[in-house]
């Protein structure tokens, strides 16, 4: 046997006995551990790794979290679990143990950190801090993997000591930058002149910075020059007010703002609005009431009290001497009539003047004293009253709008050409020519002594016309066309005054509106006739209706005035018309007493007729008319017969026209049966001739002729009347004879009469005859037979004359 | 090396291995092999004592060195279940494994052949080919061994087949 197996053998068999070293198990050692703990051996809170073969106590969990804190400076919980290879839960709960205990510790986050870790990070950013000069928190907090504000708020008391830059909007600088940054800001502001907003200039200033540091610059905020500036302004280095933080207005700005509305308005005494809005500042009046507390702030406008008492001067002086005023001639120019009115209203005068009711204003900055307008009015109804006189409205329109050439020809030279071209221009020179006399009376009756005037006012004024045409050519086109137009409206026009014709009026009445060079002398007249209109058109109305009443009156007198007359002549005419049947075999006589009647009874009938109705006709339409009475004897001719019947309204003139015709026609009852259609017409009534009517008519106009015919004493005219008295006795009819027709009268009698009385009226017709065909020869030279002949034919007329009287007396009386 | 449990590996790997191939029919030869076959158990034997887990012991039962016996023995549920152990070198040894029977357990489970040889797995035969003759006894108790009993012995006691000797004492006592 080998030796060195049987060592072996027993090596082996020594190996097998040896004692195998005791191992517990760790399930064995949980277990022994589980059981102390229940056994209250252990009475202290024990845990166990993660992995479960490792009991820890807090103590000890403690003790290395702190110990990987202060390693590290900064665990997170989750890490110190995997280091610990204690559960989170432990971790968590122990770690905040530990932060509570140590005051340099703080948990944030899950996160363990210690104060030297703080102290080295900030020195690692005052390290990057001085390289780039600026840093943006928010980056640093990417970095460090924690929030920009625990970034700030750790990094803020180290800043100046530990970090060495200041902190402004979520970046960090240095002081070199901020110096830099700051000179930017400063030489920016102090480069603005006019107010600006702060935010533009903030983005410029970023832009420039962009471009200086290339695109890698960070953005610098705007609050951080919004900072700076603050900062900047405090201290005094740029001057200026900033308005809700960010409207810069500079001092330069506002001292030259000043300067400028303090001279404008020391010089002016006024400044208007815009022209502060044109130096930038936005509320005018609050600004100008804080500066000038004594100022009046109008619309448009700020006056100075002195601008109001230079007013007030011209206002009272307007006032005293009863005169008006534009109070825009007074004021600047830029004034506008709004400020105007508010201008005037605190005038102190004018304000006392319009308690005192002394004034009126119109259209806003027009003063009138009252006395002036009542001046005017009274004028005006003067002017409306001979407007009712003078015969139709149109007709005096048109004379008006003459009137109005007129008073501008003599402003301004202007010829009147629409007047010679109407064909008016003869009244119109004859006003003018009144006009040159009488500078204001404006009376409006034609009369004729104008005419030798006219014929050498006209060429002299056309002359000047023709020579002032040239000058004012495009003004005369213009205003001759206006007055065109205004003739062709006027006649349309109601009497009521238009509001045109009173403008012109007043044009008339009161030239100093233009004289004072009003440039448009129309606003002020409109405003003045839209005052005026409404007084004169209810004066106007009163008076037509005072003139209704009393015409009406007038007018039932003049009818029953006409009636009667009508009456009576118609009668007298019915009676004259019956002695032409006597005579109607005989063709020439007959026409001749036809010719005659209508002559002298019909026309005088007619005459008086058309004239009552022309009266009447008037009157209804409201016009004056004062003397009628005037009119009763006068006789028309034909033409204007013809011109008034014209003038009737409607179907009245076409009777009346019909009247004119039978009046020169030849038959007696053509013409009456037209008379009696125009009565009808007129509402008159025609009464017809009865047997009574007549025999009393007859019996009046025999007795009337009686006393004629005694009374009579020249021979040539009582012949006709014997005539006409023998006619009533033999006829019973009234015969008008001409002379003519008085020779075959008197043989018409030659049956009816005794031959004795035949032979007298006979004699004596002859005798008359011849002694007028003698009278009728004698043309006014001595030829001493002709008239010894007509005056022995003149006594033997007289000495018939008693026979032939007594004949026709005697046979009366008998 | 596949198909073992990492224990085992590791346990294996630090067993030394030997290097003379020689069966009991080559005599001086054999000596000098028996000779590293006790260095490799001795170290294994010293391995187990030192990690807590003796699980055998072995002895020669005849000075050639040819037939072993000992007893091995498991924990199963704080009970120490202890069995007999016996094999033989085989002639061809080292080309062919020793066949490790357990007599006691002939018959009371299916992973055995008759006579108590058990049933080693698939991948111990090719590992033994390969590491012929690197391996020796205390590999194949490593190999073969441990790990049937590992495997076998819970299920065997859960099923009754084998009883604790003091439950078997008790129970024929009552």
């Amino acid at each position: 046997m080998d030796d060195e197996l049987l060592e072996l053998q027993r090596q082996f068999e020594f190996a097998q006995q040896a004692k195998s070293s005791i191992r517990l198990s760790e399930r064995n050692v949980v277990e022994l551990v589980q059981k102390l703990h229940e056994l209250r051996i252990i009475d202290f809170e024990l845990l166990h790794t993660v992995s479960g073969k490792e009991f820890i106590t807090p103590e000890q969990l403690r003790h290395e979290i702190a110990g990987e804190v202060k390693k590290l400076g900064r665990v997170s919980l989750i890490d110190l679990a995997d280091t610990t290879g204690v559960d989170l839960y432990h971790v968590e709960k122990q770690a905040q143990y530990v932060v509570s205990e140590d005051p340099g510790l703080m948990l944030i986050q899950g996160e363990i950190i210690s104060q030297s870790y703080w102290d080295s990070v900030a020195e690692e950013i005052n390290e990057r801090l001085q390289e780039c000069s600026q840093i943006a928190l928010a980056e640093l907090a990417a970095q460090l993997h924690v929030g920009s504000e625990l970034v700030a708020s750790v990094l803020e008391p180290r800043l100046g000591t530990m970090v060495k830059g200041r902190l402004e909007g979520g970046q960090l600088y240095t002081p070199a930058y901020v110096a830099r940054v700051s000179a930017m800001v400063r030489g920016a502001s102090r480069g603005i002149t006019v107010p600006t907003n702060l935010s533009v200039l903030w983005s410029t200033l970023q832009q420039l910075l962009q471009e200086m540091e290339g695109a890698t610059g960070v953005a610098v905020e705007g609050s951080f020059f919004q900072s700076l500036f603050n900062g900047l302004v405090k201290e005094g280095e740029v001057l200026g007010t900033l308005r809700a933080g960010l409207h810069w207005t500079p001092t330069v700005f506002a001292i030259a703002q000043k300067e400028c509305v303090d001279s404008f308005f020391s010089q002016n005494s006024f400044i208007s609005y815009d022209a502060l809005q044109k130096l930038g500042i936005s509320q005018p009046i609050q600004f100008l009431q804080s500066r000038y507390p004594e100022g009046i702030p109008l619309v448009t406008a700020f006056v100075h009290p002195s601008l109001t008492e230079m007013l007030d001067a011209a206002i009272e002086d307007a006032i005293e001497h009863g005169s008006w005023l534009d109070s825009l001639s007074v004021l600047p120019t830029s004034f506008g009539s709004q400020d105007a009115y508010k201008i005037v209203s605190v005038c102190p005068s004018l304000q006392s003047a319009l308690k005192a009711k002394k004034v009126l204003i119109m259209g806003d900055s027009y003063i009138f004293s009252s006395s002036f307008v009542k001046d005017v009015y009274d004028r005006l109804e003067k002017e409306m009253e001979t407007f009712s006189h003078s015969g139709s409205s149109a007709n005096m329109l048109g004379d008006d709008s003459h009137l109005v050439k007129e008073a501008k020809a003599r402003q301004d030279l202007s010829p009147f050409e629409t007047g010679s071209e109407s064909g008016n221009s003869k009244r119109g020179t004859e006003k003018g020519s009144k006009k040159k006399k009488g500078e204001s009376s404006v009376t409006k009756t034609v009369s004729a002594e104008g005419d030798s005037e006219n014929e050498d006012y006209i060429p002299t004024k056309s002359k000047k016309n023709q020579k002032k045409r040239k000058d004012t050519s495009s003004s005369q086109v213009s205003d001759s066309r206006k007055g065109a137009k205004k003739d062709s409206i006027k006649p349309q026009e109601e009497i009521v005054p238009s509001e045109e014709w009173l403008m012109q009026k007043l044009m008339v009445l009161v030239p100093d509106f233009e004289e004072q060079g009003v440039d448009d002398p129309q606003t002020i007249l409109k405003h003045l006739a839209d005052y005026l209109r409404p007084m004169l058109i209810n004066y106007w109305k009163d008076r037509r209706k005072a003139l209704f009443t009393e015409n009406v009156e007038k007018m039932k007198r003049l009818l029953d005035n006409l009636q009667r007359k009508l009456d009576e002549s118609f009668l007298n005419m019915q009676l004259y018309a019956k002695a032409l049947d006597l005579f109607e075999d005989d063709q020439s006589t007959s026409v001749t007493l036809h010719r005659h009647l209508l002559r002298t009874v019909a026309t005088s009938i007619a005459d008086m007729l058309f004239q009552n109705l022309d009266v009447h006709n008037k009157l209804k339409n409201g016009t004056q008319v004062e003397d009628s009475q005037s009119s009763e004897g006068i006789s028309l001719s034909p033409g204007e017969r013809t011109a008034m019947a014209k003038s009737f309204p409607g179907s009245q003139s076409k009777r009346a026209l019909a009247v004119v015709e039978a009046l020169e026609g030849k038959r007696v009852e053509t013409f009456m049966a037209a008379l009696r259609d125009l009565a009808e017409e007129s509402g008159l009534l025609l009464k017809k001739l009865d047997k009574k009517l007549e025999r009393t008519l007859l019996h009046s106009y025999r007795k009337e002729l009686t006393s004629q015919v005694s009374a009579e004493t020249e021979p040539v005219l009582l012949l006709p009347k014997v005539v006409s008295l023998l006619y009533i006795k033999v006829h019973s009819r009234a015969l008008q004879a001409p002379g003519r027709a008085i020779s075959v009268a008197v043989t018409r009698l030659k049956d009816k009469l005794d031959d004795s009385a035949y032979k007298i009226l006979t004699d004596f017709q002859t005798a008359t005859v011849t002694l007028l065909a003698l009278m009728s020869a004698a043309t006014g030279d001595e030829q001493d037979c002709l008239s010894d002949r007509i005056l022995s034919e003149k006594e033997l007329l007289g000495s018939q004359m008693p026979a032939l009287k007594a004949l026709v007396l005697g046979s009366s009386q008998s | 090396m596949e198909g073992w449990d990492p224990n085992t590996k590791s346990t294996l790997t630090q067993i030394p291995l030997l290097t003379t191939k020689a069966g009991p029919r080559d005599g001086a030869a054999w000596t000098q092999r028996l000779k590293e076959e006790y260095r490799a158990l001795i170290a294994y034997t010293q391995m187990n004592k030192s990690n807590d887990n003796d699980w055998f012991r072995i002895s020669a039962a005849n000075p050639e060195g040819t037939r072993w016996t000992g007893k091995c023995w498991y924990v199963h549920n704080l009970l120490k279940y202890e069995f007999d152990l016996q094999f033989d070198i085989p002639v061809t040894y080292p080309a062919t494994a020793p066949e490790i029977e357990l007599p006691e357990l002939d018959g009371k489970t299916q992973k055995m052949y008759r006579g108590g040889k058990i049933c080693l797995t698939v991948h111990f035969k090719p590992l033994w080919a390969k590491n012929c003759p690197r391996f020796g006894i205390a590999h194949a108790l490593c190999l073969g061994l441990a790990p049937w009993l590992a495997a076998e012995i819970p299920i065997l006691v859960d099923s009754g087949m084998i009883k604790h000797k003091d439950d078997a004492a008790s129970s024929n006592e009552s």
